[in-house]
């Protein structure tokens, strides 16, 4: 009995995955709300954007809008996934491993499935301000060509956070190719970084004419053709159309070849490469568990098995590589485009806090045995914080040493390691009683960028809600910097210190207190549903 | 182990409807149930993994979610259905409980040697447990609800997934342990097992305990199964169905 099963099923399972993991969960529709506001909000701020040059009537600034906006569109959906939210995996391939289906009908299925979501729809709606600023311009034709031009284009976002993500996570989870995966990333980042430094570059100088032949250039490579053709039409270049539609056609189809690769392994290879390392170790089972330095106590056990699954847990490490990526490649970008890099500063501090928002769903059901025998809350917490601590400090400092060079100001160093140790203190502050209230499960699948079903964007952009308001609440201390910056390059160290302590006293101090109280709960938050 | 009038419902279903149990000190108690009856969910609330709606648990006379961790102390557990951290390998997993129950080091290192070689599990075996069999997976965590010698074990189907010749060892340290005073009490859906090793048994089904006391009280004249099967309800055979099988 195999008859034909078209994408319907795949969207149809999606939506009712959604719909079952919020049914009866107040915390999880609260969520979800949430992270349909922000898409909304989202959609309105994009559309109208999209829209202006089309209300100033000028053909000249769309034709440089257009493209470069469509292709940040797309490059967001690459970066996004990868940093912040991670990709619903609702549907994990893995699952459909036994049906007997084609490859080419899972992957339409999962490609409609993964464009029935709010984030695309916010997409959609956004991009829709550029058929308004076409219609406009050109009149119904063009927006008519325009119109299939943003479909084209949604449809290469989602295939490209959908490869891209996928292509990582198959590379991450064979424990041999992590190396691999770690240098081709840091490769990927470092191919972005310059281009960016140049574009930035170029914003700066407010040169429109470079700005519009940038755009050109990028009208007719696939992250802004799609964007492009409406306009084509409009400027009377309707002969352009056909060439570019060809050529996000290509750029989708080899995208979506690419996904079907490396899901097919994902497929056939989670078992993973279960390396046996036989050399067997004479040393005694605490000196094992221990990190040399660590003291033989319960902290210290609890301190060396956190850094052991810092880097042990493909989703933690995931998280490691990618924010020590963005720690030096932030300073880098917005240091050369603005001539105060404080406010990057604050911002890469508590974005390294944010890893430990859902500390608890990297562990899952593992932190029964952590319940069991009875781990007071503060030693907890304090142990847990340690260990990223002692990941963090040495990249916030690599960051410090950057933007003092950067800003070819080495005396800078202390004053600005204490504006990113402030902003870590404080960001952990929230973060901490943020892991143990807003806990949730992540789903047992070997993908590391992988969320469970139900508001998944919802919990990226709590998350994006907690940077803000840590970098709210490290704002003080950035003024303080700013109006005694002769001082500040003296006090600005131990001051940054004892904010950043202060808020994580605070904050940390909270977190113990409520783990103590709700330890079975928050066991059953990260238990994934079976 | 003393449990009185646990309760538990999730959303609109009651998962245990008011489950009283005495577990007298040094018996060898078993937990009895079809899939889905409640053993898990009652033995989560007897160690404080689960929050009850109702009712209260006594461990060796130490309330265990007023007094967690006077209870606790005194208690081994080995979950079902719930992961170890298993990016650890063996030892360090053993080197971890032993260090988080406050131990010394020169005694968990000692402990921990003993255990690793008694279950055939290696002392110096450095693969991580998550690379290890299901089998392997139940005598590691077996070993780290042994290591800080509880005078009380809840076991949650111990002897699943584990070949003939492991359940066999590990009958016998579990034997060995009430010998010496120890309270065992385990679940499982398997009768010759419960039959070969417990004193005591208790029946439950759909959140309710059924019967419980003494195993001979409970088994009468007949098998365990038959009364299981008679307690329990539920077809054991088809008729005219499956034909096309």
């Amino acid at each position: 009995m195999t008859g034909k099963v078209g994408a319907w099923p795949f969207v149809r399972l999606k939506l009712r995955l959604t719909a079952n993991g919020l049914r009866g969960r107040s915390s999880r529709i609260a969520l979800f709300v949430l992270g349909a506001l922000f898409a909304g909000f989202f959609a309105i701020v994009g559309y109208s954007s999209f829209a202006i040059p089309g209300v100033a009537d000028s053909l000249f600034a769309a034709e440089s809008a257009l493209p470069l906006g469509g292709a940040a569109l797309v490059l967001g959906w690459l970066f996004l996934p990868l940093v912040f939210f991670g990709v619903d995996e609702s549907l994990d391939p893995a699952r459909f491993a036994l049906l007997p289906l084609h490859r080419r009908t899972l992957i339409t299925g999962l490609f409609a499935a993964a464009l029935a979501g709010l984030p695309a729809l916010a997409t959609l709606v956004a991009s829709a301000g550029m058929v308004d600023t076409v219609a406009r311009l050109g009149g119904p034709a063009a927006a008519g060509v325009q119109a299939v031009g943003i479909l084209l284009g949604l449809l290469l976002c989602v295939a490209v956070s959908r490869a891209v993500t996928s292509a990582f996570a198959t590379a991450l989870r064979s424990r041999r190719s992590r190396d691999l995966a770690a240098i081709s990333l840091a490769l990927l980042a470092a191919a972005i970084g310059p281009l960016q430094l140049a574009a930035l570059a170029g914003a700066q100088r407010a040169d429109w004419d470079t700005v519009a032949s940038v755009s050109r250039v990028v009208a007719w490579t696939p992250l802004g053709a799609p964007y492009s053709i409406g306009l084509d039409v409009a400027a009377g270049r309707a002969w352009q159309v056909p060439l570019k539609l060809l050529i996000s056609l290509a750029a989708i189809a080899a995208l979506l070849w690419w996904w079907s690769r490396t899901v097919e392994s994902a497929m056939v290879g989670t078992a993973g490469s279960s390396t046996n390392r036989t050399s067997a170790s004479t040393r005694s089972p605490v000196d094992l568990l221990l990190l040399r330095w660590a003291p033989r106590t319960r902290f210290g056990a609890l301190v060396s098995r956190e850094i052991r699954y810092w880097w042990r847990d493909a989703r933690r490490r995931a998280n490691l590589i990618t924010f020590s990526i963005a720690s030096l490649f932030l300073p880098i970008s917005l240091a050369v485009s603005t001539s105060s890099p404080g406010g990057t500063t604050i911002f890469v501090g508590v974005l390294a806090a944010l890893a430990l928002a859902n500390q608890f769903g990297f562990d899952g059901t593992a932190y029964a045995a952590n319940i069991t025998t009875g781990v007071p809350g503060r030693v907890e917490i304090n142990a847990r914080a340690v260990a990223h601590a002692i990941y963090t400090i040495p990249m916030l400092l690599a960051t410090a040493t950057l933007i003092a060079v950067l800003s070819a100001d080495p005396a800078r160093l202390a004053g600005t390691l204490g504006l990113l140790l402030a902003a870590y203190g404080v960001g952990l502050g929230l973060v901490l009683p943020l892991s143990i209230r807003a806990a949730y499960a992540l789903p047992d699948t070997p993908n590391p960028f992988a969320m469970s079903s139900g508001g998944g964007a919802a919990k990226g952009f709590l998350t994006l809600a907690v940077l803000l308001a840590g970098v709210v609440v490290s704002l003080p201390l950035q003024l303080i910097a700013l109006f005694t910056a002769p001082v500040w390059l003296w006090i600005g160290l131990p001051a940054g210190i004892a904010y950043g302590a202060a808020g994580y006293l605070i904050g940390s101090g909270i977190a113990a207190d409520q783990l103590d109280k709700r330890m079975p709960e928050l066991l059953a938050a990260v238990t994934p549903n079976r | 182990m003393s449990l009185g009038g646990l309760v538990k419902r999730f959303d609109t279903k009651l998962a245990v409807a008011g489950v009283s149990l005495e577990v007298p000190a040094g018996s060898f108690y078993g937990l009895l149930g079809p899939n889905g009856a409640g053993k898990t969910t009652t033995l989560s609330m007897a160690v404080g993994l689960l929050r009850p709606d109702e009712g209260r648990a006594l461990l060796l006379g130490y309330d265990v979610w007023a007094d967690p961790t006077a209870a606790k102390a005194r208690l081994g557990v080995l979950p079902d259905g719930v992961r170890l951290f298993d990016r650890l390998t063996g030892p360090e997993l053993l080197g971890y409980h032993g260090l988080l129950r406050g131990m010394d080091a020169a005694t968990v290192d000692q402990r921990a040697r003993e255990l690793l070689e008694v279950l055939e599990l290696g002392a110096g075996n450095r693969t991580l447990v998550v690379d290890y069999s299901a089998g392997m997976k139940k005598k590691i965590g077996l070993a780290c609800a042994l290591l800080h010698a509880p005078r009380l074990l809840v076991l949650d189907e111990p002897f699943e997934a584990v070949d003939p010749v492991s359940a066999a060892l590990i009958r016998d340290i579990l034997q060995r342990y009430v010998a010496g005073g120890g309270t065992v009490v385990f679940s499982s859906h398997v009768m010759e097992i419960v039959e070969r090793l417990c004193d005591h048994v208790a029946i439950m089904s759909s959140g309710v305990l059924r019967m419980h006391g003494p195993l001979d009280q409970v088994r009468g004249d007949k098998s365990l199964e038959e009364v299981f099967v008679q307690v329990v309800g539920g077809r054991v055979a088809t008729g005219s169905e499956l034909a096309w099988l």
